[in-house]
Protein backbone atom coordinates (compact mmCIF):
# COMPACT_ATOMS: atom_id res chain seq x y z
CA UNK A 1 0.00 0.00 0.00
CA UNK A 2 2.79 2.29 1.33
CA UNK A 3 4.50 1.24 -2.53
CA UNK A 4 1.50 2.41 -4.66
CA UNK A 5 1.04 5.62 -2.36
CA UNK A 6 4.83 6.76 -3.30
CA UNK A 7 3.96 5.51 -6.83
CA UNK A 8 0.73 8.03 -6.75
CA UNK A 9 2.82 10.41 -5.28
CA UNK A 10 5.38 10.98 -7.85
CA UNK A 11 2.61 10.80 -11.05
CA UNK A 12 0.80 13.92 -8.92
CA UNK A 13 4.22 15.38 -8.76
CA UNK A 14 5.38 14.57 -12.66
CA UNK A 15 1.34 16.01 -13.71
CA UNK A 16 1.95 18.70 -12.26
CA UNK A 17 5.18 19.56 -12.84
CA UNK A 18 4.49 20.53 -16.98
CA UNK A 19 2.74 22.96 -18.20
CA UNK A 20 0.43 20.60 -20.30
CA UNK A 21 -2.02 20.28 -17.63
CA UNK A 22 -2.39 24.16 -17.01
CA UNK A 23 -3.04 24.19 -20.63
CA UNK A 24 -5.57 21.29 -21.02
CA UNK A 25 -7.46 22.76 -18.17
CA UNK A 26 -7.74 25.94 -19.54
CA UNK A 27 -8.32 25.33 -22.83
CA UNK A 28 -11.02 22.41 -21.51
CA UNK A 29 -12.91 25.33 -19.61
CA UNK A 30 -12.57 28.19 -22.29
CA UNK A 31 -14.30 25.52 -24.43
CA UNK A 32 -17.04 24.83 -21.95
CA UNK A 33 -17.70 28.08 -21.75
CA UNK A 34 -17.69 29.07 -24.86
CA UNK A 35 -19.69 25.73 -26.07
CA UNK A 36 -22.80 26.62 -23.14
CA UNK A 37 -23.09 30.04 -24.44
CA UNK A 38 -23.52 29.00 -28.37
CA UNK A 39 -25.78 25.84 -26.87
CA UNK A 40 -28.15 28.16 -24.80
CA UNK A 41 -28.44 30.77 -27.48
CA UNK A 42 -29.72 28.05 -29.95
CA UNK A 43 -31.91 27.45 -27.07
CA UNK A 44 -33.40 30.49 -26.67
CA UNK A 45 -34.00 30.77 -30.14
CA UNK A 46 -35.73 27.46 -30.40
CA UNK A 47 -33.56 25.66 -32.37
CA UNK A 48 -32.86 22.64 -29.30
CA UNK A 49 -33.56 19.41 -29.24
CA UNK A 50 -37.24 18.88 -27.92
CA UNK A 51 -35.95 15.79 -25.54
CA UNK A 52 -33.81 18.09 -23.61
CA UNK A 53 -36.86 19.84 -22.42
CA UNK A 54 -38.16 18.85 -18.78
CA UNK A 55 -41.45 20.11 -18.03
CA UNK A 56 -41.19 23.44 -20.26
CA UNK A 57 -37.99 24.18 -19.21
CA UNK A 58 -34.52 23.82 -20.23
CA UNK A 59 -32.18 22.91 -17.50
CA UNK A 60 -29.06 24.27 -17.78
CA UNK A 61 -26.85 21.35 -16.71
CA UNK A 62 -28.09 19.61 -19.85
CA UNK A 63 -26.58 22.27 -21.89
CA UNK A 64 -23.21 21.93 -20.09
CA UNK A 65 -23.51 18.25 -21.15
CA UNK A 66 -24.34 19.20 -25.13
CA UNK A 67 -20.84 21.60 -24.86
CA UNK A 68 -19.07 18.91 -23.15
CA UNK A 69 -18.52 17.47 -26.92
CA UNK A 70 -15.64 19.93 -27.38
CA UNK A 71 -14.73 20.26 -23.91
CA UNK A 72 -14.27 16.32 -23.21
CA UNK A 73 -11.31 16.69 -26.11
CA UNK A 74 -8.80 18.38 -23.63
CA UNK A 75 -10.10 16.20 -21.02
CA UNK A 76 -8.58 13.71 -23.37
CA UNK A 77 -5.95 15.26 -24.58
CA UNK A 78 -4.62 15.76 -21.06
CA UNK A 79 -5.25 12.09 -19.99
CA UNK A 80 -3.56 10.66 -23.09
CA UNK A 81 -0.23 13.19 -23.04
CA UNK A 82 0.31 11.92 -19.15
CA UNK A 83 0.74 8.52 -20.68
CA UNK A 84 2.19 9.36 -24.19
CA UNK A 85 4.47 11.67 -23.19
CA UNK A 86 6.66 9.17 -21.55
CA UNK A 87 7.19 7.73 -24.69
CA UNK A 88 7.70 10.89 -26.59
CA UNK A 89 10.01 12.40 -24.62
CA UNK A 90 12.09 9.09 -23.28
CA UNK A 91 11.35 9.58 -19.54
CA UNK A 92 9.30 6.14 -20.51
CA UNK A 93 12.50 3.89 -19.15
CA UNK A 94 13.93 6.11 -16.32
CA UNK A 95 9.77 6.03 -14.97
CA UNK A 96 10.22 2.29 -14.82
CA UNK A 97 13.07 1.98 -13.17
CA UNK A 98 11.69 3.72 -10.34
CA UNK A 99 8.41 1.77 -10.26
CA UNK A 100 9.29 -1.68 -11.98
CA UNK A 101 5.55 -2.90 -11.60
CA UNK A 102 4.05 -1.76 -14.46
CA UNK A 103 0.11 -2.54 -12.61
CA UNK A 104 1.42 -0.15 -9.86
CA UNK A 105 2.87 2.53 -12.58
CA UNK A 106 -0.35 2.19 -14.63
CA UNK A 107 -2.78 2.38 -11.78
CA UNK A 108 -1.11 5.35 -10.14
CA UNK A 109 -1.23 7.64 -13.58
CA UNK A 110 -5.05 6.15 -13.94
CA UNK A 111 -5.29 7.47 -10.72
CA UNK A 112 -4.04 10.76 -10.65
CA UNK A 113 -5.02 11.13 -13.97
CA UNK A 114 -9.07 10.40 -12.71
CA UNK A 115 -8.91 12.52 -9.98
CA UNK A 116 -7.79 15.72 -11.52
CA UNK A 117 -10.24 14.79 -14.31
CA UNK A 118 -12.35 14.65 -12.00
CA UNK A 119 -12.49 17.49 -9.64
CA UNK A 120 -11.35 19.50 -13.45
CA UNK A 121 -14.64 18.19 -15.11
CA UNK A 122 -16.96 18.81 -12.05
CA UNK A 123 -15.70 22.50 -12.53
CA UNK A 124 -16.30 22.46 -15.94
CA UNK A 125 -19.43 21.33 -15.50
CA UNK A 126 -20.57 24.33 -12.67
CA UNK A 127 -19.36 26.65 -15.48
CA UNK A 128 -21.09 25.37 -18.71
CA UNK A 129 -24.39 25.20 -16.58
CA UNK A 130 -23.44 28.91 -15.02
CA UNK A 131 -22.74 30.16 -17.95
CA UNK A 132 -26.13 28.78 -19.81
CA UNK A 133 -28.38 29.53 -17.05
CA UNK A 134 -28.53 33.61 -17.91
CA UNK A 135 -28.70 32.91 -21.42
CA UNK A 136 -31.52 30.67 -21.39
CA UNK A 137 -33.67 33.27 -19.61
CA UNK A 138 -37.15 32.02 -19.28
CA UNK A 139 -36.11 28.89 -20.46
CA UNK A 140 -33.64 28.32 -18.06
CA UNK A 141 -33.69 25.76 -15.31
CA UNK A 142 -30.59 25.84 -12.85
CA UNK A 143 -31.72 22.87 -10.52
CA UNK A 144 -29.35 20.22 -11.35
CA UNK A 145 -26.09 22.21 -12.02
CA UNK A 146 -24.11 20.55 -9.38
CA UNK A 147 -25.65 17.48 -9.86
CA UNK A 148 -25.00 17.13 -13.52
CA UNK A 149 -21.02 18.89 -12.83
CA UNK A 150 -20.42 15.57 -10.76
CA UNK A 151 -22.09 13.63 -13.51
CA UNK A 152 -19.61 15.02 -16.04
CA UNK A 153 -16.68 14.75 -13.65
CA UNK A 154 -17.26 11.27 -13.43
CA UNK A 155 -17.60 10.45 -16.75
CA UNK A 156 -14.63 12.61 -18.18
CA UNK A 157 -12.54 10.54 -15.21
CA UNK A 158 -13.88 7.18 -16.50
CA UNK A 159 -12.74 8.85 -20.11
CA UNK A 160 -9.57 9.94 -18.83
CA UNK A 161 -8.91 6.29 -17.46
CA UNK A 162 -9.68 5.20 -21.13
CA UNK A 163 -7.02 7.40 -22.56
CA UNK A 164 -4.50 6.27 -20.16
CA UNK A 165 -4.91 2.74 -20.64
CA UNK A 166 -5.22 3.65 -25.29
CA UNK A 167 -1.73 5.33 -24.34
CA UNK A 168 0.39 2.55 -23.03
CA UNK A 169 -1.03 0.57 -25.25
CA UNK A 170 -0.24 2.54 -28.61
CA UNK A 171 2.79 4.71 -27.22
CA UNK A 172 2.22 7.39 -29.75
CA UNK A 173 0.79 10.70 -28.54
CA UNK A 174 -0.76 10.89 -32.46
CA UNK A 175 -1.75 7.51 -32.94
CA UNK A 176 -3.54 7.34 -29.51
CA UNK A 177 -5.29 10.87 -30.13
CA UNK A 178 -6.34 9.53 -33.37
CA UNK A 179 -7.89 6.31 -31.94
CA UNK A 180 -9.75 8.80 -28.97
CA UNK A 181 -11.04 10.80 -31.54
CA UNK A 182 -12.54 8.04 -33.94
CA UNK A 183 -14.19 6.27 -31.11
CA UNK A 184 -15.59 9.51 -28.97
CA UNK A 185 -16.24 11.76 -32.06
CA UNK A 186 -15.92 10.27 -35.30
CA UNK A 187 -17.48 7.01 -35.66
CA UNK A 188 -20.96 7.63 -33.30
CA UNK A 189 -22.39 9.74 -36.09
CA UNK A 190 -21.42 7.26 -38.55
CA UNK A 191 -23.08 4.55 -36.98
CA UNK A 192 -25.95 6.91 -36.13
CA UNK A 193 -27.04 7.96 -39.32
CA UNK A 194 -27.92 5.96 -41.33
CA UNK A 195 -30.92 5.23 -38.67
CA UNK A 196 -29.68 1.06 -38.94
CA UNK A 197 -30.62 -0.59 -36.01
CA UNK A 198 -27.13 -2.34 -35.80
CA UNK A 199 -25.18 0.23 -36.32
CA UNK A 200 -26.71 2.33 -33.61
CA UNK A 201 -27.02 -0.21 -31.56
CA UNK A 202 -23.16 -0.35 -31.76
CA UNK A 203 -23.09 3.17 -31.16
CA UNK A 204 -24.64 3.16 -28.43
CA UNK A 205 -22.04 1.06 -26.84
CA UNK A 206 -19.35 2.92 -27.32
CA UNK A 207 -17.99 5.23 -24.86
CA UNK A 208 -19.03 8.54 -25.58
CA UNK A 209 -22.50 7.87 -26.62
CA UNK A 210 -22.81 6.20 -23.64
CA UNK A 211 -21.38 8.53 -21.59
CA UNK A 212 -24.07 11.04 -22.92
CA UNK A 213 -27.09 8.61 -22.37
CA UNK A 214 -25.64 8.87 -18.74
CA UNK A 215 -25.48 12.42 -18.47
CA UNK A 216 -28.28 13.62 -20.08
CA UNK A 217 -30.44 11.17 -18.33
CA UNK A 218 -31.98 9.49 -21.29
CA UNK A 219 -33.73 5.82 -20.60
CA UNK A 220 -33.95 4.71 -23.95
CA UNK A 221 -32.53 2.51 -24.89
CA UNK A 222 -31.05 1.50 -21.92
CA UNK A 223 -30.93 3.29 -18.13
CA UNK A 224 -28.84 5.78 -17.61
CA UNK A 225 -26.34 4.23 -15.25
CA UNK A 226 -25.94 1.83 -17.54
CA UNK A 227 -24.13 3.95 -19.76
CA UNK A 228 -21.87 5.22 -16.45
CA UNK A 229 -21.43 1.26 -16.68
CA UNK A 230 -20.28 0.62 -20.35
CA UNK A 231 -18.17 3.86 -19.87
CA UNK A 232 -16.46 2.28 -16.87
CA UNK A 233 -16.40 -1.50 -18.83
CA UNK A 234 -14.14 1.13 -21.41
CA UNK A 235 -12.01 1.66 -18.86
CA UNK A 236 -11.38 -1.26 -17.83
CA UNK A 237 -10.97 -2.80 -20.83
CA UNK A 238 -8.52 -0.21 -22.15
CA UNK A 239 -6.35 -0.40 -18.70
CA UNK A 240 -6.31 -4.09 -18.95
CA UNK A 241 -4.96 -3.67 -22.61
CA UNK A 242 -2.49 -1.15 -21.93
CA UNK A 243 -1.26 -2.95 -18.70
CA UNK A 244 -0.36 -6.10 -20.82
CA UNK A 245 1.46 -4.21 -23.71
CA UNK A 246 3.58 -2.42 -21.07
CA UNK A 247 4.16 -5.86 -19.53
CA UNK A 248 4.93 -7.13 -22.86
CA UNK A 249 6.65 -5.25 -25.04
CA UNK A 250 10.15 -3.20 -23.92
CA UNK A 251 10.46 -0.19 -22.07
CA UNK B 1 24.99 -6.37 -3.28
CA UNK B 2 26.18 -9.01 -6.13
CA UNK B 3 24.52 -8.72 -9.78
CA UNK B 4 24.83 -12.31 -11.58
CA UNK B 5 23.69 -12.93 -15.09
CA UNK B 6 22.81 -16.45 -16.20
CA UNK B 7 23.10 -17.16 -19.57
CA UNK B 8 21.51 -13.80 -20.48
CA UNK B 9 20.26 -13.73 -24.05
CA UNK B 10 18.32 -10.51 -26.18
CA UNK B 11 17.53 -11.37 -29.48
CA UNK B 12 16.09 -8.25 -31.64
CA UNK B 13 14.53 -9.68 -34.34
CA UNK B 14 17.45 -11.05 -36.56
CA UNK B 15 20.31 -9.39 -34.04
CA UNK B 16 21.41 -11.21 -31.37
CA UNK B 17 22.42 -8.66 -29.39
CA UNK B 18 23.42 -10.30 -25.88
CA UNK B 19 24.95 -13.81 -26.21
CA UNK B 20 24.50 -15.90 -23.13
CA UNK B 21 26.13 -13.78 -20.68
CA UNK B 22 27.43 -15.36 -17.42
CA UNK B 23 29.18 -13.43 -14.63
CA UNK B 24 28.83 -11.81 -11.91
CA UNK B 25 29.70 -7.93 -10.56
CA UNK B 26 31.03 -7.77 -7.33
CA UNK B 27 31.13 -4.84 -4.77
CA UNK B 28 33.86 -3.23 -3.73
CA UNK B 29 35.66 -2.48 -6.91
CA UNK B 30 34.52 -0.57 -9.79
CA UNK B 31 33.67 -2.70 -12.82
CA UNK B 32 34.63 -1.30 -16.67
CA UNK B 33 32.19 -2.60 -19.26
CA UNK B 34 34.19 -2.40 -22.65
CA UNK B 35 33.16 -3.26 -25.51
CA UNK B 36 32.55 -2.03 -29.45
CA UNK B 37 29.59 0.44 -30.07
CA UNK B 38 26.44 -2.05 -30.78
CA UNK B 39 28.07 -5.17 -29.03
CA UNK B 40 25.41 -5.23 -26.62
CA UNK B 41 26.05 -2.77 -23.47
CA UNK B 42 23.08 -0.56 -23.19
CA UNK B 43 21.23 -4.03 -24.23
CA UNK B 44 22.71 -5.79 -20.62
CA UNK B 45 22.24 -2.74 -18.71
CA UNK B 46 18.52 -2.33 -19.41
CA UNK B 47 17.83 -6.13 -18.42
CA UNK B 48 19.34 -5.64 -15.34
CA UNK B 49 17.31 -3.18 -14.51
CA UNK B 50 13.83 -4.87 -15.62
CA UNK B 51 13.30 -2.63 -18.76
CA UNK B 52 14.01 -5.62 -21.86
CA UNK B 53 12.94 -8.57 -21.04
CA UNK B 54 15.30 -11.28 -21.89
CA UNK B 55 15.21 -13.57 -24.36
CA UNK B 56 16.79 -15.80 -22.20
CA UNK B 57 18.26 -16.33 -18.76
CA UNK B 58 18.25 -14.02 -15.95
CA UNK B 59 20.26 -11.03 -14.63
CA UNK B 60 19.80 -11.09 -10.76
CA UNK B 61 20.65 -8.67 -7.94
CA UNK B 62 21.59 -10.67 -4.54
CA UNK B 63 19.56 -13.39 -6.32
CA UNK B 64 16.47 -11.12 -6.88
CA UNK B 65 15.17 -9.50 -10.42
CA UNK B 66 15.23 -5.98 -9.90
CA UNK B 67 11.21 -5.88 -10.25
CA UNK B 68 11.30 -8.22 -6.76
CA UNK B 69 12.58 -4.80 -4.92
CA UNK B 70 9.85 -2.85 -3.65
CA UNK B 71 12.44 0.65 -2.90
CA UNK B 72 14.75 -0.06 -6.14
CA UNK B 73 16.47 3.29 -6.38
CA UNK B 74 17.53 2.48 -3.11
CA UNK B 75 19.24 -0.20 -4.11
CA UNK B 76 20.33 0.30 -7.81
CA UNK B 77 20.97 3.75 -9.22
CA UNK B 78 21.40 3.50 -12.85
CA UNK B 79 22.29 6.82 -15.44
CA UNK B 80 20.99 5.31 -19.16
CA UNK B 81 22.20 6.35 -22.22
CA UNK B 82 18.64 8.16 -23.17
CA UNK B 83 17.98 11.54 -21.37
CA UNK B 84 15.84 10.70 -17.97
CA UNK B 85 13.95 13.89 -18.00
CA UNK B 86 10.82 15.15 -19.39
CA UNK B 87 12.26 18.57 -20.98
CA UNK B 88 9.86 20.43 -19.84
CA UNK B 89 9.92 19.44 -16.26
CA UNK B 90 13.00 21.32 -14.18
CA UNK B 91 15.61 19.13 -12.72
CA UNK B 92 14.90 19.65 -9.51
CA UNK B 93 11.16 18.62 -9.95
CA UNK B 94 12.25 15.43 -11.62
CA UNK B 95 14.43 14.31 -8.67
CA UNK B 96 11.29 15.63 -6.48
CA UNK B 97 8.99 12.74 -8.33
CA UNK B 98 11.86 10.73 -8.29
CA UNK B 99 12.63 10.39 -4.64
CA UNK B 100 8.96 10.49 -3.80
CA UNK B 101 8.40 7.35 -6.31
CA UNK B 102 10.64 5.03 -3.85
CA UNK B 103 10.36 6.87 -0.75
CA UNK B 104 13.13 8.67 -0.34
CA UNK B 105 13.86 11.85 1.73
CA UNK B 106 12.77 14.99 -0.41
CA UNK B 107 15.82 16.91 1.42
CA UNK B 108 17.93 14.17 -0.20
CA UNK B 109 16.99 16.21 -4.04
CA UNK B 110 19.00 19.46 -2.89
CA UNK B 111 22.05 17.24 -1.54
CA UNK B 112 22.21 15.35 -4.76
CA UNK B 113 21.80 18.41 -7.02
CA UNK B 114 24.82 19.83 -4.73
CA UNK B 115 26.95 16.70 -5.29
CA UNK B 116 26.48 17.09 -9.12
CA UNK B 117 26.73 20.59 -9.15
CA UNK B 118 24.03 21.59 -11.00
CA UNK B 119 23.65 24.61 -9.02
CA UNK B 120 21.03 27.41 -10.40
CA UNK B 121 20.13 25.35 -13.11
CA UNK B 122 18.29 22.80 -11.05
CA UNK B 123 15.34 25.51 -11.58
CA UNK B 124 15.41 25.53 -15.38
CA UNK B 125 13.33 23.31 -17.70
CA UNK B 126 15.63 20.67 -18.23
CA UNK B 127 15.11 20.54 -21.92
CA UNK B 128 17.52 23.74 -21.91
CA UNK B 129 19.95 21.93 -20.51
CA UNK B 130 23.40 21.32 -22.26
CA UNK B 131 24.08 17.60 -22.65
CA UNK B 132 27.07 17.59 -19.78
CA UNK B 133 24.25 19.21 -17.57
CA UNK B 134 21.41 16.46 -18.96
CA UNK B 135 24.15 13.94 -18.27
CA UNK B 136 24.85 15.70 -14.56
CA UNK B 137 20.98 15.52 -13.61
CA UNK B 138 21.34 11.42 -14.51
CA UNK B 139 24.00 11.15 -11.84
CA UNK B 140 22.50 13.16 -9.48
CA UNK B 141 19.50 10.70 -9.70
CA UNK B 142 21.30 7.69 -9.56
CA UNK B 143 22.92 8.85 -6.48
CA UNK B 144 19.44 9.86 -5.11
CA UNK B 145 18.43 6.64 -3.39
CA UNK B 146 21.82 6.00 -1.71
CA UNK B 147 22.12 3.03 -3.68
CA UNK B 148 24.66 -0.30 -2.93
CA UNK B 149 24.62 -0.52 -6.63
CA UNK B 150 25.49 2.10 -9.55
CA UNK B 151 25.43 1.24 -13.03
CA UNK B 152 26.11 4.23 -15.15
CA UNK B 153 26.24 3.61 -19.17
CA UNK B 154 28.41 5.97 -20.52
CA UNK B 155 28.81 8.30 -17.84
CA UNK B 156 31.33 10.73 -18.55
CA UNK B 157 29.77 11.38 -22.05
CA UNK B 158 29.59 14.54 -22.57
CA UNK B 159 30.97 16.19 -19.03
CA UNK B 160 34.03 18.57 -19.26
CA UNK B 161 37.17 17.84 -17.59
CA UNK B 162 35.69 18.86 -14.44
CA UNK B 163 32.98 16.63 -14.46
CA UNK B 164 35.46 13.74 -15.73
CA UNK B 165 37.71 14.01 -12.68
CA UNK B 166 34.56 14.39 -10.62
CA UNK B 167 33.19 10.96 -11.88
CA UNK B 168 36.26 8.67 -11.97
CA UNK B 169 36.55 9.84 -8.21
CA UNK B 170 32.72 9.41 -7.24
CA UNK B 171 32.99 5.41 -8.77
CA UNK B 172 36.00 5.41 -7.28
CA UNK B 173 34.80 6.22 -3.74
CA UNK B 174 31.82 4.35 -4.19
CA UNK B 175 33.44 1.30 -4.81
CA UNK B 176 35.86 1.67 -1.77
CA UNK B 177 32.64 2.41 0.45
CA UNK B 178 31.77 -1.08 -0.82
CA UNK B 179 29.53 -0.28 -2.90
CA UNK B 180 28.98 -2.56 -6.59
CA UNK B 181 30.12 -0.08 -9.25
CA UNK B 182 29.14 -0.90 -13.17
CA UNK B 183 30.80 1.63 -15.25
CA UNK B 184 30.30 1.43 -19.08
CA UNK B 185 32.67 3.27 -21.17
CA UNK B 186 34.64 3.88 -24.41
CA UNK B 187 36.71 5.90 -22.79
CA UNK B 188 39.41 3.46 -22.22
CA UNK B 189 42.23 6.09 -20.73
CA UNK B 190 39.91 6.91 -18.54
CA UNK B 191 39.09 3.18 -17.94
CA UNK B 192 42.69 2.28 -17.34
CA UNK B 193 42.72 4.92 -14.38
CA UNK B 194 39.48 4.40 -12.81
CA UNK B 195 38.68 0.18 -13.18
CA UNK B 196 39.28 -2.36 -10.99
CA UNK B 197 37.96 -4.88 -13.13
CA UNK B 198 37.12 -4.97 -17.12
CA UNK B 199 33.98 -7.11 -18.65
CA UNK B 200 34.42 -6.86 -22.68
CA UNK B 201 32.17 -7.81 -24.92
CA UNK B 202 32.23 -8.22 -28.67
CA UNK B 203 28.65 -9.02 -30.38
CA UNK B 204 27.04 -9.94 -27.38
CA UNK B 205 29.67 -12.73 -26.15
CA UNK B 206 31.99 -12.45 -23.21
CA UNK B 207 35.65 -11.58 -24.42
CA UNK B 208 37.06 -10.96 -21.47
CA UNK B 209 36.18 -10.62 -17.42
CA UNK B 210 38.89 -10.45 -15.48
CA UNK B 211 40.96 -7.68 -12.99
CA UNK B 212 42.44 -4.76 -15.07
CA UNK B 213 46.01 -5.28 -14.16
CA UNK B 214 45.93 -9.23 -15.37
CA UNK B 215 44.15 -7.78 -18.86
CA UNK B 216 47.01 -5.36 -19.35
CA UNK B 217 49.19 -7.70 -19.27
CA UNK B 218 51.93 -7.92 -21.81
CA UNK B 219 50.16 -4.08 -22.96
CA UNK B 220 51.67 -0.83 -23.69
CA UNK B 221 48.25 0.70 -22.41
CA UNK B 222 44.53 -0.53 -22.02
CA UNK B 223 43.87 0.27 -25.56
CA UNK B 224 45.94 -1.91 -26.53
CA UNK B 225 44.91 -5.28 -25.10
CA UNK B 226 41.33 -3.89 -25.43
CA UNK B 227 42.07 -4.14 -29.77
CA UNK B 228 43.91 -7.35 -29.28
CA UNK B 229 40.74 -8.69 -27.33
CA UNK B 230 38.34 -7.18 -29.71
CA UNK B 231 39.61 -7.87 -33.03
CA UNK B 232 36.77 -8.41 -35.42
CA UNK B 233 34.13 -7.87 -32.58
CA UNK B 234 34.31 -4.00 -34.32
CA UNK B 235 30.72 -2.77 -35.84
CA UNK B 236 31.34 -3.01 -39.58
N1 LIG C 1 15.23 -1.67 -29.17
C1 LIG C 1 16.01 -2.29 -30.08
N2 LIG C 1 15.47 -2.83 -31.19
C2 LIG C 1 16.24 -3.46 -32.09
N3 LIG C 1 17.56 -3.60 -31.98
C3 LIG C 1 18.17 -3.09 -30.91
C4 LIG C 1 17.42 -2.40 -29.90
N4 LIG C 1 18.29 -1.99 -28.94
C5 LIG C 1 19.51 -2.42 -29.33
N5 LIG C 1 19.44 -3.07 -30.51
C6 LIG C 1 20.57 -3.71 -31.21
O1 LIG C 1 21.26 -4.50 -30.28
C7 LIG C 1 22.66 -4.42 -30.49
C8 LIG C 1 23.31 -3.98 -29.19
O2 LIG C 1 22.99 -2.63 -28.94
P1 LIG C 1 23.44 -1.86 -27.62
O3 LIG C 1 22.82 -0.54 -27.65
O4 LIG C 1 23.18 -2.74 -26.45
O5 LIG C 1 25.01 -1.74 -27.84
P2 LIG C 1 26.08 -0.93 -26.97
O6 LIG C 1 27.14 -1.90 -26.63
O7 LIG C 1 25.43 -0.22 -25.87
O8 LIG C 1 26.63 0.10 -28.06
P3 LIG C 1 27.18 1.59 -27.88
O9 LIG C 1 28.58 1.45 -27.45
O10 LIG C 1 27.09 2.16 -29.25
O11 LIG C 1 26.33 2.29 -26.88
C9 LIG C 1 22.84 -3.48 -31.65
O12 LIG C 1 22.98 -4.27 -32.81
C10 LIG C 1 21.57 -2.69 -31.71
O13 LIG C 1 21.29 -2.30 -33.02
MG1 LIG D 1 25.23 1.79 -25.39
Amino acid sequence: MTVLRAAIGAEWIKLWTIRTVWWSLVAALVLMAAGAGQYALYAENGDLDPGLFRDGLVPAGSIAVLALSFAQLAFVALAMLAMTGEYSTGTSRATLTWIPSRFRLLLAKSAVVAAVIFVGGTVAGVVGGVVAFPVLGDLGDAGGIVPTALKIGAYLALLGVVAVGLGAALRGPVLTLVVLLMLVVVVPPLLQVPDIAVLTAIADGLPGVAGNHFLLGDTDPYAPGLGLVIVAAWAVAAFAVGYRELNRRDA
Amino acid sequence: MLITLEQLTKRFGATLAVDRLDLEVRPGRVTGFLGPNGAGKSTTLRMILGLDRPTSGRALLDGRPYSAYEWPLRKVGALLEAKAAHPGRTGRDHLRAMARSNGIAPGRVDEVLEMAGLGGAARKRSGTYSLGMGQRLGIAGALLGDPPVLILDEPVNGLDPDGVRWIRGLTRDLAAEGRTVLVSSHLLSEMQVTADHLIVIGHGRLLADAPLDRILAGHASLEDAYYTLTDGSALR
